[in-house]
C-alpha cells in the first residue's frame, strides 16, 4: 500500500485555549471520498480548516503525500481546496470570481472559456450569469459559483463544508452531481461533511464520525449525550420529550455523551422483550440509506427528537416491512454502551 | 459685500490669465499633498492591514493610540517638525526645513493615522470568510494582502479622500515647517492666510476657488471610480 494523501498525527486544535478537535491518528488515501458526520460543534469545520491547509494546528501534525505541510506551502497551495459552509464571493463578477484562482496561479489561458465550461459544470447558464455581478446571485447560485471557483482549479482535494445546507433542493442536487462528477474525472480526493447522511452513505467510501473533536468511529454509533440523573435498580436515566426514558449505567460524569453501538430493532406489533439491563424504546423510521462501502442498509430511526441509526439487512428490512413511517422497537443492552 | 463680489471678479481674472503667483502656490500645494499622500499610502495601507488583520497583543492599545493621534494638533505636529528640521535639530543636517519635502514629511505624518486607523477598520469590518476563501483559492501571502484590500477598496478609498481633504487644506504644518515663502514654500492655504491678512481678498478667492475645483475633480473621479469597480 502506498503513503496515504493525508496522515494526520496527534492534532489538536484550540480556540482561546478551550480545545475543539483532538485526533490522534487519521489516514486518507488519496481519490477516496470521506464523510464527516457529528452533530452541530462537534469540530467538522475546524477539522476541514486544517485539513483544508487554511489554519495551522495548535500542536501535532497533517502530512501531505507523506511530507508535513502547512498553511502556504507550495506543496499544498494549489492542490488543496476548501468551500466554506457559507460560500464568499469577492466583490466582481461571476466571471472574477470563478478565474481569480487561475489569474493568481498566472494561467491565463482561455479565461472565460473555462469559467463558461466550470459554469456549466454546476449547472448555471454560462452566458446569463459570466457577467453578473456577485451581489445579483441568490444563495443557491452562489454556492455554485463558488464550487465552480474550486473546480475550475482541477484540485488534487476538494474539501466540502455542509455544501448542501440551506440552499434549493435543486442546487443541492447539482452540486452533490458536480462534486462527485470531480472525483471520476480527475481522481480528486472529496472529504465532505454534510448532515445530508443519506447521501454521505450512499457515495462515500469511508465515514467518519466526530463527537466533541474527537474521533468516534463510522458513523453508525448512536451517540447520546448527558445530563444523566440516577433512577431505580443502579442505572442512571435520561427522560426524553415524550417520556420514555435512555437507561445507562452509572457514568463517569454527569455530561458524559453514551455510546451506544448496537441496537436491536423490530416492528411494534412483533414481541420484542426487555429486561433489566435491555432497554426497549419506540420510534419511528424516518429514512434508510444504502451504505456503499458495506452494501448495508442504514436505517434512521427517531425516537421522541432522538435519532438512532441500526445496520438492516435487505432481507430483514424486506421480512419485517422496516419502511420509513414505520414505527418500530429499538432494542439495546445497558451493559454494552461506551462512554465518551 | 461689494469687496466679496470684485474679488470674486479679480479671482476669476487671475485663473484665466493664468497669474504666476498664484500658480505657483497651487504647484506647491499640489506637490507637497501628492508626495505626502503617496508616503502615507505607501505606509498607511500595509499598516493599517496588519493593524485590522492580525490579533497581537498590546492590539487595543495601539488601536487607541493610532485613533488618538487622529487629533494631533496640526500646530503641534509643526513644532515637532520644526524641531526636528532646524539647525540645532536632530535632522538638522538634512536641510529641510523651508522646504517643500519638509512640508510634506509634516502632512505625513498628519494623514498616517487617519489612513492607518480607516484602513484598519475597513479590513477588521471584512467577511472572516475572506480570508478562508482567497487561501483556498491559493493564494500566497501577497496575493492575500493585496486581494484583501482590493475587497476592501471603497472604504480604503475613502480613508484616502479623507487624508487628501486633510493635507489639502493643512495650515499650520505648512506656515511653521515652509515658511511661507513666496514662489518656494507659499501653498494655498498659507498664501490665503497671508492675502486675507493683508486684506488683498482676490488672490485669496481665487485660490480658494481652485481648492474647491480641486476637491470637486477628486471627487468626481473617485465616484466613477467606483461606478466601475
Amino acid at each position: 500500500m502506498g503513503t496515504p494523501l493525508y496522515t494526520i498525527q496527534s492534532l489538536v486544535h484550540a480556540y482561546r485555549g478551550q480545545t475543539v478537535l483532538m485526533i490522534d491518528r487519521l489516514e486518507i488515501p488519496g481519490g477516496a471520498i470521506v464523510g464527516i458526520i457529528g452533530p452541530n460543534g462537534s469540530g467538522k469545520s475546524t477539522f476541514l480548516r486544517l485539513a483544508g491547509f487554511v489554519e495551522k494546528p495548535t500542536a501535532g501534525q497533517i502530512s501531505y503525500n507523506g511530507k508535513p505541510a502547512a498553511p502556504f506551502a507550495p506543496e499544498v497551495r494549489h492542490k488543496v481546496s476548501l468551500m466554506p459552509q457559507e460560500p464568499f464571493l469577492m466583490k466582481r463578477s461571476v466571471l472574477g470570481n470563478v478565474s481569480y484562482g487561475l489569474k493568481i496561479r498566472k494561467d491565463f489561458d482561455r479565461l472565460e472559456q473555462r469559467a463558461q465550461a466550470a459554469l456549466a459544470w454546476v449547472g448555471l447558464d454560462p452566458h446569463e450569469f459570466i457577467k453578473r455581478p456577485s451581489y445579483a446571485l441568490s444563495g443557491g447560485e452562489a454556492q455554485r459559483v463558488a464550487l465552480a471557483a474550486r473546480l475550475i482549479l482541477k484540485p488534487e482535494v476538494l474539501l466540502l463544508d455542509e455544501p448542501t445546507a440551506s440552499i434549493d433542493a435543486l442546487s443541492a442536487q447539482l452540486i452533490k452531481d458536480a462534486a462527485l462528477k470531480v472525483r471520476s474525472e480527475w481522481g480528486t480526493t472529496l472529504i465532505i461533511a454534510s448532515h445530508d447522511w443519506q447521501w454521505l452513505y450512499g457515495v462515500c467510501d469511508r465515514v467518519v464520525h466526530l463527537v466533541r473533536g474527537r474521533l468516534m468511529g463510522t458513523g453508525r454509533e448512536n451517540v447520546v449525550f448527558g445530563p444523566w440523573e440516577p433512577g431505580a435498580n443502579g442505572l442512571w436515566g435520561k427522560v426524553l420529550s415524550d417520556g420514555q426514558r435512555i437507561l445507562v449505567q452509572p457514568p463517569p460524569e454527569g455530561l458524559s455523551a453514551a455510546v451506544i453501538d448496537h441496537v436491536a430493532i423490530a416492528p411494534i406489533d412483533q414481541s420484542f422483550p426487555g429486561g433489566d439491563r435491555r432497554v426497549r424504546l419506540s420510534g419511528l423510521i424516518t429514512r434508510l440509506a444504502l451504505e456503499k462501502a458495506s452494501g448495508e442498509i442504514l436505517g434512521s430511526v427517531l425516537v421522541a427528537n432522538l435519532p438512532f441509526t441500526t445496520a438492516l439487512t435487505e432481507k430483514e428490512v424486506h421480512e419485517k416491512e422496516l419502511y420509513p413511517g414505520r414505527r418500530v422497537h429499538l432494542l439495546y443492552d445497558v451493559d454494552s454502551i461506551r462512554w465518551f | 459685500m461689494d469687496f466679496l463680489l470684485q474679488g470674486l471678479l479679480k479671482a476669476l481674472e487671475l485663473l484665466r490669465t493664468g497669474d504666476a503667483e498664484t500658480f505657483s502656490a497651487v504647484y506647491a500645494t499640489l506637490v507637497v499633498s501628492t508626495y505626502s499622500l503617496a508616503v502615507t499610502l505607501i505606509l498607511g495601507l500595509p499598516l493599517g492591514f496588519c493593524l485590522g488583520y492580525f490579533d497581537f497583543r498590546f492590539k487595543k492599545q495601539v488601536r487607541v493610540v493610532v485613533d488618538t493621534l487622529l487629533s494631533l494638533p496640526t500646530v503641534f505636529i509643526g513644532l515637532l517638525v520644526y524641531a526636528f528640521f532646524t539647525q540645532r535639530g536632530p535632522l538638522g543636517e538634512w536641510s529641510l526645513l523651508f522646504t517643500l519635502p519638509g512640508i510634506a514629511v509634516g502632512l505625513t505624518i498628519l494623514a498616517l493615522p487617519v489612513v492607518i486607523s480607516l484602513s484598519a477598520t475597513a479590513v477588521e469590518s471584512m467577511d472572516r470568510q475572506l480570508r478562508v476563501t482567497l487561501i483556498s483559492l491559493g493564494a500566497n501571502r501577497r496575493q492575500l494582502f493585496l486581494s484583501t484590500l482590493w475587497e476592501a477598496r471603497l472604504p480604503i478609498l475613502a480613508a484616502a479622500l479623507t487624508a487628501y481633504g486633510r493635507v489639502m487644506t493643512e495650515v499650520g504644518i505648512a506656515m511653521m515647517v515652509g515658511g511661507n515663502i513666496k514662489w518656494q514654500t507659499r501653498t494655498i492655504t498659507t498664501a490665503i492666510a497671508l492675502e486675507t491678512n493683508k486684506g488683498e481678498f482676490a488672490m485669496g478667492i481665487a485660490l480658494g476657488l481652485v481648492l474647491l475645483m480641486i476637491a470637486f475633480g477628486v471627487n468626481v473621479s473617485v465616484a466613477s471610480l467606483r461606478k466601475r469597480y
